[in-house]
């Protein structure tokens, strides 16, 4: 794997990680639900990174 | 409980992302290829160009040997993999012809890392479904350009380096302006410098690269030829035409760089010729495109289309079945290994198993197909 491929995934691993970690103290739902819907693509895009 | 409504919606993303994950990773399985028994051997095209080893664009080449001398052919399918009739005209020689004379080599995936992704906003499927003889088999419809996965990003404008042409920056990534590309270039660059070195390595005769285009461009249901080998291409028209096959001759343009059909004639000793058969599941008229009509080759619109005149090919709500566009890919390629031999009798290029254009139309392409 290449170093940037690294550092690229490193860079979104960190934004999904604070992501996660600030819905754990989330206490509406529907926040919890936009959420999700920027977890799932930066998943993908976490798969996409090459 | 405290945590609630943070279990529930990361149970929710964890299914989504799970579901929508496992499909983006299948996107990057590649077609399996089955070798025919016409195959004698099979190479990679970074033996030709190294610094394609380990890289999504390393492709196979695949060799038939004749049992009688003769000329070679290079066959390009898959250097657009979202025009699937130069793809499966591709496979078929590979799984179900023999040479008889001559050498005969085939790159079904000319451009490999376009096939693991799509265009974007187009709406086109990831798939389409053929009855084979092994039973219903799976081709990819991929893209016209490389994965920006594998090569990114895009300059604002592609500049061709040897004529300093300007295109735009997507066109960086298509194949079909990269030659004669560059061994340390971009990914795309890299193949087609990989098979400029192949044509000047085996010194390829004649090479072929099979295309596709929308009913609505006026290139189609053509061949483009370089001036080196208009002759021969005038004859092969001959030969298709007394097959009852309806083709024009197109000169290649020598303002329009970083094409097969004008690079490897420049670059190489090679004569070559670009086919164009009419693909409506490409264009930008069409209707919803579906795996059906992918194989059907059927769209009302172009049907709406053809009666005001405005197509370059007869559109009726026939259409322009797969089947048909390959056998119109067979056949070309045939026609020209037929008409080398008429100028060059030691250069004919022969296949021992050919079916018919009439015979690939009734059947259908996966009869061909393993």
């Amino acid at each position: 794997m290449e170093l940037t491929t690294i550092f690229y995934r490193a860079i979104l691993l960190m934004v999904i990680a604070i992501l996660v970690i600030n819905m754990y103290d989330e206490k509406k739902f529907m926040n919890h639900i936009m959420s999700g819907m920027v977890i799932i693509p930066l998943v993908l895009r976490l798969l996409m990174i090459k | 409980m405290k945590h609630k409504n943070f279990i529930i919606s990361m149970v929710i993303i964890t299914v989504i992302t799970a579901i929508s994950g496992k499909k983006f990773i299948d996107l990057r399985k590649m077609d399996k290829i089955n070798k025919g028994t016409g195959v004698v051997s099979i190479e990679r095209l970074s033996n030709y160009a190294p610094t394609l080893k380990g890289t999504a664009g390393d492709t196979d080449i695949y060799h038939l040997k004749g049992d009688k001398p003769g000329g070679s052919i290079l066959v390009l399918g898959g250097t657009h993999a979202n025009e699937p009739s130069g793809y499966l005209a591709a496979l078929m020689m590979v799984e179900h012809l023999k040479a008889e004379k001559g050498d005969i080599y085939i790159i079904p995936q000319a451009n490999k890392s376009a096939f693991t992704h799509n265009d974007s906003q187009e709406g086109n499927e990831t798939h389409f479904t053929i009855k084979t003889q092994s039973g219903d088999r799976s081709f990819r419809f991929g893209s016209r350009a490389t994965n920006p996965v594998h090569q990114w990003p895009d300059p604002d404008i592609y500049i061709h380096e040897e004529s300093g042409q300007k295109l735009s920056g997507g066109e960086t990534r298509n194949l079909n302006r990269a030659y004669p590309g560059k061994a340390n270039g971009t990914l795309t660059e890299k193949i087609a410098y990989g098979i400029i070195e192949f044509i000047k390595e085996k010194d390829i005769d004649i090479s072929v690269d099979l295309h596709e285009a929308s009913p609505e461009y006026p290139v189609i249901n053509a061949m483009v030829s370089h001036e080196k080998g208009i002759e021969v291409a005038s004859s092969a028209l001959m030969n298709m035409q007394l097959e009852g096959v309806e083709i024009g001759i197109e000169p290649s343009p020598k303002n329009l760089r970083g094409l097969s059909h004008r690079e490897w004639g420049d670059y190489t000793e090679t004569m070559p010729f670009l086919f164009e058969t009419a693909n409506p599941s490409q264009g930008r008229l069409r209707g919803a495109t579906t795996p059906e009509n992918i194989i059907s080759g059927k769209d009302d619109y172009y049907v709406k289309l053809a009666k005001q005149g405005m197509l370059f090919v007869p559109y009726t709500k026939e259409g322009h079945p797969l089947s048909q566009r390959v056998a119109r890919q067979i056949v070309s390629v045939q026609s020209l290994m037929t008409a080398i031999g008429e100028f060059t009798p030691e250069k004919e290029i022969t296949f021992a198993n050919a079916p018919t254009y009439d015979e690939i139309v009734t059947n259908g392409v996966g009869t061909y197909l393993k």
